[in-house]
């Protein structure tokens, strides 16, 4: 059993490795493309700058406080973009029959289908996650929480692809379901919990999990709360085995299709 | 101009059978106003105020037509679809076509612009009515100006699009420079209204695209006043022969580099 891990691990290791070596064969163009995310998310500072000279606090954060939400939600997006691209056109993969690939290899079906693709501007997102850091202060307990928060809101959104992608297995179009449910979790991610009240709270703490993969993380950071700690861990857990399983059960109604296509 | 006028009108007829795909793209639209609408009540505390004299109706109803005017233009469509034309050659299909490629880009690609800004002033006007209810002291007269005013914006922004997607023709990629002209009108057109940035920054932006494609219609829906449509369509004008001019010389200077080879 271990060892059938291991090996898992090295495959997936392996697909990324060599998801980045492509990405990077274009070295100009990668780093252009890490350079101007970076940019173009370090331009919103321009927004809040302009909200906070009118307002001190927003929703319950000061302006290193929101940066470092911000900065979260540019990390869980780019380490769910970054190495889990593929995971954000499931629906794309399945209707058009390209699962059938990965069904004759001999491992995991959905983290092969999952790791195909790497995308090179979600590094910059990464980056600039963690810069906020250090304009939010640095610390080594903050770092390393910001950290364990980017991996497990970074798990989340990819779980949350994978259940709206498999949509696909029992529904035909999906794909719209799929793409607006992710955006919706990017859109809600980079402003305070606390502007959002009565239903549109608890959503977002439920429906559209974004209260979990960086509201709670961004509090556990700020007041080094462990049961909200333990809680974000447990949860994370939950909805990657959601995924896993809606995956499963999906896969047995999938049914292939006619379309000729090569993998290159 | 009856070529142009009908490959508007082939255009905004086939748009016409995608209607649903368009639609789609409302929950999107929706879920960014209604974030907004939470951000400026936040903000308004005391709704009775005014904040560099914008009232908080004024400011949502700002934002939202600033996000239909950019959600109709669809730029990044645009500006891929137009350095697509030119690295694959496509461009040189046009040469021998009796018409001019930036007016066909235009024309076509308003054909959707304008079916997608009449479908998003829908939903944003009943988005609009349901937060907040109906703009205080707004006069009907005004609408005719915000109408004219809505579609110059969009024709010059698409034009400046057209440009971004022309400077394929000697870097690889446009991508990056629509990025940076995507932002400047996200970060400085559709949240504030120019009286938001204080000193050389809003000099600077009265002068910059910001004021004649997102703030000047917007301006006019939400503090309309003759002043400021004589200041806005002129400046709207000015702006269009600009860009048309600086279109025309960027195309005609890109074209030499065209290398039939056949095939």
């Amino acid at each position: 059993m271990l060892m059938v891990v291991k090996n898992q691990i090295r495959c997936t290791l392996l697909a990324l490795k060599y998801g980045i070596m492509k990405e990077m064969l274009n070295r100009t163009s990668f780093i252009s493309n890490v350079l101007f995310m970076i940019l173009n998310n370090a331009s919103m500072l321009i927004q809040w700058l302009v909200l906070y000279s009118l307002k001190d606090n927003i929703g319950g954060y000061s302006f290193k406080e929101v940066m470092l939400l911000w900065g979260l939600a540019a990390s869980t997006y780019g380490v769910s973009r970054a190495f889990f691209a593929s995971a954000f056109k499931l629906s794309d993969t399945i209707n058009k029959g390209k699962l059938d690939a990965f069904l004759v290899q001999p491992k995991s079906v959905l983290l092969n289908a999952i790791t195909t693709h790497v995308s090179s501007s979600a590094f910059g997102d990464i980056i600039f996650g963690f810069a906020m850091v250090f304009f939010y202060g640095f610390s080594l307990r903050v770092f390393l929480l910001f950290f364990l928060f980017t991996v497990t809101g970074g798990l989340i959104l990819v779980s949350i692809a994978i259940i709206l992608g498999s949509l696909a297995f029992f529904l035909e179009n999906s794909e719209i379901i799929s793409d607006n449910g992710n955006n919706l979790m990017v859109h809600f991610a980079t402003y305070p919990d606390g502007i959002f009240k009565g239903v549109t709270k608890i959503l977002l703490f439920t429906l559209v999990p974004v209260g979990l993969a960086n509201y709670l993380p961004i509090q556990a950071i700020i007041e080094f709360n462990i049961t909200k700690i333990v809680f974000v861990l447990l949860v994370t857990s939950f909805i990657v085995f959601l995924a896993n399983l809606v995956f499963k059960i999906g896969l047995k109604k999938y049914a292939s299709t006619n379309l000729m296509s090569a993998r290159v | 101009m009856r070529k142009y006028l009908y490959i508007f009108k082939s255009n905004l007829m086939t748009n016409l059978q995608y209607i649903g795909n368009i639609t789609i793209g409302f929950i999107t639209y929706f879920v960014v106003i209604f974030i907004f609408a939470n951000l400026w009540k936040y903000i308004y505390s005391d709704q009775s105020k005014l904040i560099n004299g914008y009232s908080m109706e004024q400011m949502i109803w700002y934002v939202i037509l600033t996000e239909i005017l950019w959600y109709a233009t669809s730029g990044r469509k645009l500006c891929n679809k137009i350095s697509d034309d030119v690295k694959s050659g496509n461009i040189a299909y046009n040469l021998n076509k009796p018409y001019n490629y930036i007016g066909y880009a235009l024309f076509s690609h308003m054909g959707e612009a304008i079916l997608r800004g009449f479908l998003y002033t829908i939903a944003g006007v009943v988005i609009g009515l349901f937060l907040l209810g109906p703009i205080e002291n707004f006069d009907l007269i005004a609408l005719p100006f915000i109408i004219l005013s809505s579609i110059l914006a969009t024709v010059i922004n698409v034009i400046l699009v057209i440009c971004i997607g022309l400077t394929s023709f000697w870097v690889e990629d446009s991508g990056p420079f629509y990025w940076i002209y995507s932002k400047l009108i996200l970060v400085f057109g559709t949240m504030f209204p120019i009286e938001y940035f204080k000193g050389i920054i809003e000099v600077i932006l009265k002068y910059s695209p910001v004021y004649v494609t997102t703030y000047g219609p917007a301006k006019l829906l939400v503090d309309f006043s003759y002043q400021s449509v004589i200041n806005i369509f002129l400046a709207q004008l000015i702006y269009l022969f600009i860009a048309v001019l600086i279109s025309l010389l960027i195309y005609r200077k890109g074209v030499r580099q065209i290398n039939v080879n056949g095939g």
